[in-house]
């Protein structure tokens, strides 16, 4: 039964991660956009993340996919219907990502990993354990003995020097307006 | 109960890998090159966390870069979006194959 929902879950984000990519309206991309999220969000449930899955909602179904359909509605009269979505690499860009669907297929199914050579390959039971909880990524990211500590605080940098970047490159020249 | 080889994991996050690239490489649309983007980052997401709960599971490294590839990702729709206001406001338009300012 939760086999089966999974299977489901993974045919849905699939096809509306196709749709995203495909269709002419930009707004239905958005929108699609939002249920592969959602999909994905999914997905880290079944990985045992609630915490991740919860982020995953916020940040990427509440946040990225509000500030595209705002970009979208910026720059509106680009999506009429008569123009073209899909340049002239549109062949080329199926083949090139075909191939890289394939060698990854491929170097899955060659590894020793997916061989049965690693013990983990042959374990299908996720081991109930601390990941993914809130409680145990905290201190793991703050503690100053282990290294993430300063990853953490670059971070914090980089969302700054994003936020005031945004602002700084979208806002309306006033000496040439 | 949960019963999932990891490598039907893998399958999916390398699916929606090769869709992301089709749509950065085929889209015309800046916008629409963005979500193929993200798509791709998600992709690398299911990856990150497959192996953290299969392989190495009294590790916390895999929901740890979970945490900062999706911060990272947020940050770079912000400013990607703001690029992409700001050129529709020089050119009138966002089509990935009309920006050459910077070709020699």
């Amino acid at each position: 039964m939760t086999n089966t929902f999974f299977y489901i879950l993974s045919g849905v984000i699939v096809a509306s991660a196709l749709l995203t990519l495909t269709l002419k309206n930009l707004f239905h991309c958005a929108l699609f956009l939002a249920l592969t999220m959602f999909g994905v969000s999914g997905i880290f449930l079944y990985l045992g993340s609630e915490f991740l899955a919860a982020v995953q909602v916020l940040i990427y179904v509440g946040a990225v996919t509000v500030l595209v359909i705002f970009g979208i509605m910026l720059t509106r009269d680009v999506m009429d219907d008569k123009i073209k979505t899909m340049n002239q690499q549109a062949l080329l860009s199926v083949v090139i990502a075909l191939a890289v669907t394939v060698v990854a297929f491929l170097a899955l199914c060659q590894s020793p990993f997916m061989a049965g050579e690693h013990p983990a390959a042959l374990l299908t039971q996720i081991v109930p354990a601390n990941s993914g909880d809130v409680y145990a990524l905290g201190p793991e990211l703050i503690r100053p003995d282990k290294g993430f500590a300063f990853a953490f605080e670059l971070v914090s940098i980089l969302l700054l020097s994003a936020l005031v970047g945004a602002i700084v490159i979208a806002r309306k020249d006033k000496e040439k307006a | 109960m949960n019963s999932i080889p990891v490598a039907h994991y893998l399958y999916l996050a390398a699916i929606l890998f090769g869709i992301g690239v089709f749509g950065v490489l085929a889209r015309k649309n800046a916008i629409s090159v963005l979500m193929g983007v993200e798509m791709m980052l998600n992709a690398v997401n299911i990856n990150y966390l497959a192996f953290a709960k299969y392989w190495n599971w009294n590790s916390l490294t895999g929901p740890v870069f979970v945490v900062f590839v999706i911060t990272i990702a947020a940050a770079e729709a912000a400013v990607a979006l703001a690029i992409v206001i700001a050129i529709y406001r020089q050119m009138k338009g966002v089509n990935v194959d009309e920006i050459h300012y910077l070709k020699g």
